[in-house]
């Protein structure tokens, strides 16, 4: 029987973290080639052992050997002229999350010494027998409580959905004769004046074709009105129809 | 300020559930004994500090913490062992690497959004901080004005009682960290801790295997 010891990472971050840190290697001049086969090398291992390797491990592989081709081409410049450093972007992640790293263990310390101090009012026997007064209720409430409700409830009560189809009755042949009797008394009606009465999309549309179709028989003409997005309607005399 | 409050003040920690902030042991001064008694933020932390210091004379085993914004009594570390058999509370497990590691990113940066907390750690985090969010120990604090408006994180109070704490600038500036990992007394306090988490652990009857890995991580 074998006895493997892997020690859990954290992420790609903190394998590359403990490779610089085993091998004392220079953060801020990491060789490249050493640590993305070490890297390749751990993740065959993760592989053998049946683990299964999470996408960001693989994501970083992508990244070094990125990085490893780079390093052998000649390097870009900035617009100062200087030099860029295919390494760069990766060493200020690195030293990013090693700095928060680093904090986790101060609140190791924090939390293993406030596990030692004990709060009066910690016991469940100081919990109050009484029924719960609202305001006690709503003490630690964040938005997220809510929102874990909200979801709890959507997801016990599904409702069964019930569709309403409302049939409209409006005929283009009824369009047409409304939009005729508008123009008893004017020569000119806007289109919006037409449809402002119109609460069901159906109804408007209708009268649109029905419009059309007016144009089409030569009974009215279109032109652009003063008023921005609108237009006029103007009765085709019969006279010129002929 | 008549040396009566000391008292009250004494009594109304000592009676609240949790934490008393200084404005709330105010407030209820001031409406039993009329609007001219104004106790100050000041005058309660000094009233606060005498009485401590009374209770060292005593050598009595609890005194009153400033902790997530207010006041109250705890016992002292020492007597961990014995209140801890008591309590259900704090014997519930410890919080992982990872999820210490997100809490870190959180509390320097908060408010912050779920891609920017994964960029710093590199690893997908949606189960760690839907985690922390269940804990309470950390909350929704609002949307980022961004593309996609992203949610934003911050710790609760809930945090700052985890990790007995006043107030969220009470946490060690970032920047001082390699002055303190490299302090003498810091370095035997911490292995001090340690031993002190392989006992607790010991206690609770777990195996030694896991000790020894314990161990070594700390290494």
């Amino acid at each position: 029987m074998y006895k493997i010891k892997l020690q859990q990472f954290e992420g790609p971050l903190d394998l590359l973290l403990f490779f610089i840190k085993r091998d004392e290697l220079n953060i801020y001049d990491i060789p490249i080639s050493r640590i993305t086969k070490e890297f390749m090398e751990y993740l065959n291992l993760m592989k053998m052992l049946d683990l299964e390797v999470a996408g960001d491990f693989i994501l970083m592989a992508t990244t070094l050997m990125q990085i490893k081709v780079r390093m052998l081409l000649p390097r870009e410049v900035n617009e100062k002229g200087e030099e860029i450093d295919p390494r760069a972007d990766l060493i200020k992640a690195l030293l990013e999350y090693k700095r928060y790293k680093e904090m986790s263990e101060e609140f190791l310390i924090m939390e293993a010494n406030q596990r030692r101090v004990f709060n009066r009012g910690n016991f469940e026997a100081d919990y109050k027998e009484a029924p719960p007064e609202y305001d006690v209720l709503l003490k630690n409430i964040s938005i997220y409580d809510l929102l874990k409700a909200f979801k709890k409830v959507l997801v016990e009560k599904p409702k069964p959905v019930v569709h309403e189809i409302k049939k409209i009755p409006v005929t283009i042949e009824q369009q047409i004769d409304f939009i005729l009797s508008l123009f008893e008394g004017r020569e000119e009606v806007p289109f919006l004046m037409i449809v402002q009465d119109m609460e069901e999309k159906i109804k408007i549309i209708i009268t649109f074709i029905a419009l059309l179709e007016l144009v089409k028989m030569n009974k009215i003409g279109l032109k652009e009105s003063e008023v921005f997005n609108d237009f006029v309607i103007y009765r085709v005399e019969d006279g010129q129809n002929l | 300020m008549d040396k009566i409050y000391n008292s009250v003040i004494e009594a109304l920690i000592f009676a609240s559930d949790d934490p008393i902030t200084a404005s709330e042991i105010a407030i209820a001064i001031k409406n039993i004994d009329g609007d001219d008694i104004i106790i100050s933020p000041d005058e309660v932390e000094n009233c606060i500090n005498e009485l401590n210091q009374r209770y060292e004379e005593l050598d009595l085993p609890f005194s009153i913490s400033k902790i997530a914004g207010g006041f109250a009594y705890s016992t002292k570390p020492q007597y961990a062992k014995y209140v801890g058999y008591l309590s259900t509370e704090k014997s519930k497990r410890r919080l992982s690497q990872a999820a210490l590691e997100t809490l870190a990113i959180i509390a320097y940066k908060q408010p912050i959004t779920k891609p920017e907390i994964e960029s710093i750690r590199g690893v997908n985090s949606d189960y760690i901080i839907n985690m922390l969010l269940e804990k309470n120990l950390v909350t929704i604090s609002g949307r980022a004005e961004t593309i996609g408006r992203p949610l934003l994180y911050a710790t609760t109070d809930e945090f700052l009682k985890y990790f007995g704490l006043y107030k969220i600038t009470d946490l060690p500036k970032p920047r001082e960290i390699e002055e303190i990992m490299n302090d003498q007394d810091f370095i035997e306090q911490r292995q001090k801790i340690m031993m002190n988490l392989i006992e607790d652990d010991l206690a609770k009857g777990t195996n030694t295997e896991e000790d020894e890995n314990n161990e070594s991580e700390i290494e």
